[in-house]
């Protein structure tokens, strides 16, 4: 057998496996990097390696931590010496559907943003290609199998995901009130859509003045203070929320989005006042923790 | 020998395509069984087979009379034993369905109210599995691998709401060819390759140009698909496309059989804005109608005058879409001289335009890119579209249980009346400070304030101009044909 034919039954064996409910069977990958048993399996154990960082102290799953639904309980990232960083450390599950990376989404591919923390002085503080060589790999090697493991981190098979897939026993009646209104009144799903529940795109609801967001990259006015969307997956088990981890409760958020988000200049035109009553608000968190399933990592 | 062979694939070129069946019970909602003997179609909503050879009809299913069920998409087996259909059902969404080709009970595949329509596109060589688009309430449609014998779907990928116009299966069952947008910004479509275990996807085509609707050869080693008003085949082994015929026309593919008869439908006939003098006091007529653009002939529609009468605004299609959402632009034509111009809203569907009072924007009903439908104002400076008002739940009560009784709208307890005689229609303004409400013709705007109730200016089938002696209105139709193709 050929190394591109085993490549490609590999492959198969792979998106053979079950994805949890909810999720495509179909995970993109670039076509220099497909998915392989070695390199997820390599890309785990980097995942845990604090080798990572300058000083041997954090690894990358000390901010993106699996029993935190690969998040971190912490407003902003925490580096090595303490150091604070700008920004919540994003949640990563599904990040294998995205289109851009960080908050900014300034990264295209996965390959590029696992770099991304190793680098940043507030973070890991290592250049990638020393980092790489003390796991003795090359950085490419070190960036292919860390995003490969990223790939299987995958969250899904939530009471959402079984009510949409037919059973309608799957949410309780508040929580299906709650899902009404998500998709209607609160007007959420503009923004928070599809398996994954986010429009990969990028918006500002008034949230972290002073952070130019996504605007420092397309170089565009109108995205000053635009973040992308996160995921809503497991988000009830994830506080703080926001990019910069300034909302404390999902009550807190829903609050931020009836009062149609803080005014500013360039506030997304999506966002007005939702007039909620107090029962819809408590449907839409019902609804919101109803999105909690299971998380699927580094398996084939 | 090559020399034969040669002679053959260019006779098999040259065929001319021929009509197999035109007629008002032309539907395009099937496809031929792969021995060549059958066209699934949809007669009066039942679904229903036509022998291609005699033109015999059979009725499969058995609507009852008044139903509000009906039949929709379907495709027939491999084996020509089955016919797996998409059926609007008594609860007001699609469900698929599967019956023998000589009758009996239908069998239930898949059933979900969340998954408000569903498109059965191809079986499996083996008839195991159908290639199924469904597309779900929360605006994603999704390409899924259903068992036949019943049970989940496997979702390979889902989309978002604008939906492959048609997938296929490789004979070999490896790979779905479908089509869908080159790049996210682009209006054009082109195909792509899904393995059908999840592990790969590829786009097919990276030529520029609208290209949509593949179908597989039988042999799976070329993929035919339409390409503006003709059909192309790419050869899956060199990655190389050639024309197979040119100027068809709004072609609909419906299947390749075994013998590489390429069955598609078209769309012929059109419609066209005309305009013509009138007396309103005789209601008489002053004149012959004329077309009022000579551009793009065939796809113009639903005009309205400006409140100023210097501006005829209509809808015209641009894309080769036959079925579905259509692409559209708003034409703006000067009402004295030849001028016009087009606005192209980010809006995937628009109907029924009208202009403001103000004469500075026109709204239309629509849905945006998220799928959402409602009413938007178009700028007719910028073409920038906001949504004004968007629809309530179907059933006619709005999370905060708005509903018409007769004449009458009722909040909760407060009362509004509509001023309309018969209302039907809900929408909520997006700030929840007031309420649409339509009777199909005319729109009114009632405050929850209880303010007065305001005329919106409505949508209607013809438009009359400020000085009351000019009337532009839509005239045409469009039919559908079936005809077939040899491809080499």
């Amino acid at each position: 057998m050929t190394r591109a034919a085993g490549f490609v039954l590999l492959a198969a064996a792979i998106a053979q496996a079950q994805v949890p409910l909810g999720l495509d069977a179909y995970i993109p990958a670039p076509e220099n990097n497909p998915l392989s048993i070695e390199k997820i399996a390599l890309g785990r154990k980097l995942f845990f390696d604090k080798r990572l960082s300058r000083d041997g102290s954090i690894a990358c799953a000390s901010c993106h931590d699996p029993n935190l639904a690969f998040s971190d309980a912490r407003p902003v990232a925490l580096g090595i010496a303490g150091r604070k960083g700008t920004r919540r450390s994003p949640r990563i599950a599904n990040r294998a559907y995205g289109k851009s990376f960080f908050w900014d989404g300034r990264a295209a591919t996965l390959e590029e943003q696992v770099g991304g923390p190793i680098a940043n002085p507030l973070e890991m503080d290592l250049p990638v290609a020393e980092a790489a060589s003390r796991v003795n790999l090359s950085e490419t090697e070190l960036r292919r199998a860390l995003a490969s493991y990223v790939r299987t981190i995958l969250a899904g098979d939530s009471p959402y995901d079984r009510f949409v897939a037919g059973d309608r026993t799957a949410l309780n009646a508040q929580a299906q009130e709650g899902l009404k209104i998500f998709r209607g009144k609160g007007g959420c799903i503009a923004c928070h859509l599809g398996p994954n529940l986010t429009d990969e795109s990028f918006h500002n609801t008034g949230v972290g003045a002073g952070d130019e967001g996504r605007a420092k990259w397309s170089g565009r006015p109108e995205d000053t203070a635009a973040f992308k969307t996160p995921s809503l997956r497991d988000v009830a088990s994830t506080p703080p929320y926001m990019h910069d981890g300034s909302v404390a409760t999902l009550e807190d958020v829903v609050e931020h989005y009836n009062r149609g988000g803080r005014a500013n200049p360039y506030l997304d035109s999506e966002l007005h006042r939702l007039q909620l009553t107090d029962a819809e608000k408590r449907a839409l968190v019902a609804f919101l923790k109803s999105l909690s399933g299971t998380i699927r990592e580094g398996s084939l | 020998m090559r020399t034969l062979s040669t002679i053959l694939l260019l006779a098999a070129a040259l065929s001319p395509p021929k009509p197999v069946w035109t007629g008002p019970s032309v539907t395009l909602l099937g496809g031929p069984s792969k021995d060549g003997r059958w066209l699934s179609y949809v007669d009066h909503g039942d679904l229903a087979l036509r022998e291609l050879a005699s033109g015999r009809t059979v009725v499969i299913t058995k609507r009852a009379n008044g139903s509000k069920e009906f039949a929709y998409f379907s495709t027939i087996s491999p084996d020509s034993r089955r016919i797996a259909y998409a059926w609007f059902n008594k609860l007001g969404f699609y469900e698929l369905r599967v019956v023998d080709l000589d009758g009996g009970e239908p069998r239930i595949l898949y059933r979900n109210e969340e998954t408000g329509f569903v498109q059965p596109c191809a079986w499996s060589a083996d008839g195991s599995q159908i290639l199924t688009l469904l597309f779900r309430k929360d605006n994603i449609s999704q390409i899924v691998m259903q068992p036949a014998a019943g049970g989940l779907p496997k979702v390979l990928k889902s989309l978002n709401w604008i939906y492959p116009k048609k997938m296929d299966l490789s004979p070999d069952g490896r790979w779905i060819a479908y089509d869908s947008f080159a790049s996210e910004n682009s209006g054009e479509r082109t195909i792509y390759l899904l393995a059908v275990d999840g592990s790969r996807e590829r786009r097919l085509i990276s030529e520029p140009g609208d290209h949509l609707f593949p179908v597989w050869t039988p042999d799976g080693n070329s993929v035919v698909y339409a390409s503006g008003t003709g059909v192309r085949m790419l050869d899956l082994a060199d990655g190389k496309s050639r024309s197979i015929a040119d100027n068809l026309g709004r072609v609909v593919p419906l299947g390749i059989t075994q013998d590489r008869t390429y069955y598609y439908g078209l769309r012929t006939g059109g419609t066209d804005v005309y305009a013509s003098e009138i007396d309103m006091a005789q209601g008489k007529s002053g004149g012959s109608p004329r077309p009022v653009s000579i551009r793009f002939p065939g796809r113009n529609s639903q005009p309205s005058w400006s409140p100023d009468g210097q501006w005829l605004a209509f809808l015209s299609r641009r894309g080769t879409e036959t079925f579905g959402e259509e692409t559209r632009v708003l034409v703006l034509r000067a009402a004295k001289g030849d001028g016009e111009r087009e606005l192209a809203p980010k809006l995937a569907r628009m109907d029924a335009p009208h202009w403001t009072p103000d004469g500075k924007a026109l709204l239309v009903r629509g849905t945006d890119r998220l799928g959402r439908e409602g009413l938007y104002r178009v700028d007719t400076e910028t073409a920038n579209a906001v949504r004004v008002a968007e629809p309530v739940d179907a059933n006619g009560c709005s999370p905060a249980k708005a509903v018409l009784c007769g004449t009458e709208l009722r909040v909760g307890a407060e009362r509004y009346e509509t001023t309309l005689a018969k209302p039907t229609e809900l929408a909520w303004a997006p700030q929840r400070d007031a309420i649409f409400v339509g009777d199909g013709s005319r729109l009114v705007r009632i405050p929850l304030d209880h303010s007065p109730v305001q005329k919106v200016d409505t949508p209607s089938g013809f438009s009359i101009h400020p000085n009351g002696r000019t009337i532009a209105f839509t005239a045409g139709s469009t039919n559908s044909e079936v005809w077939a193709l040899k491809i080499p």
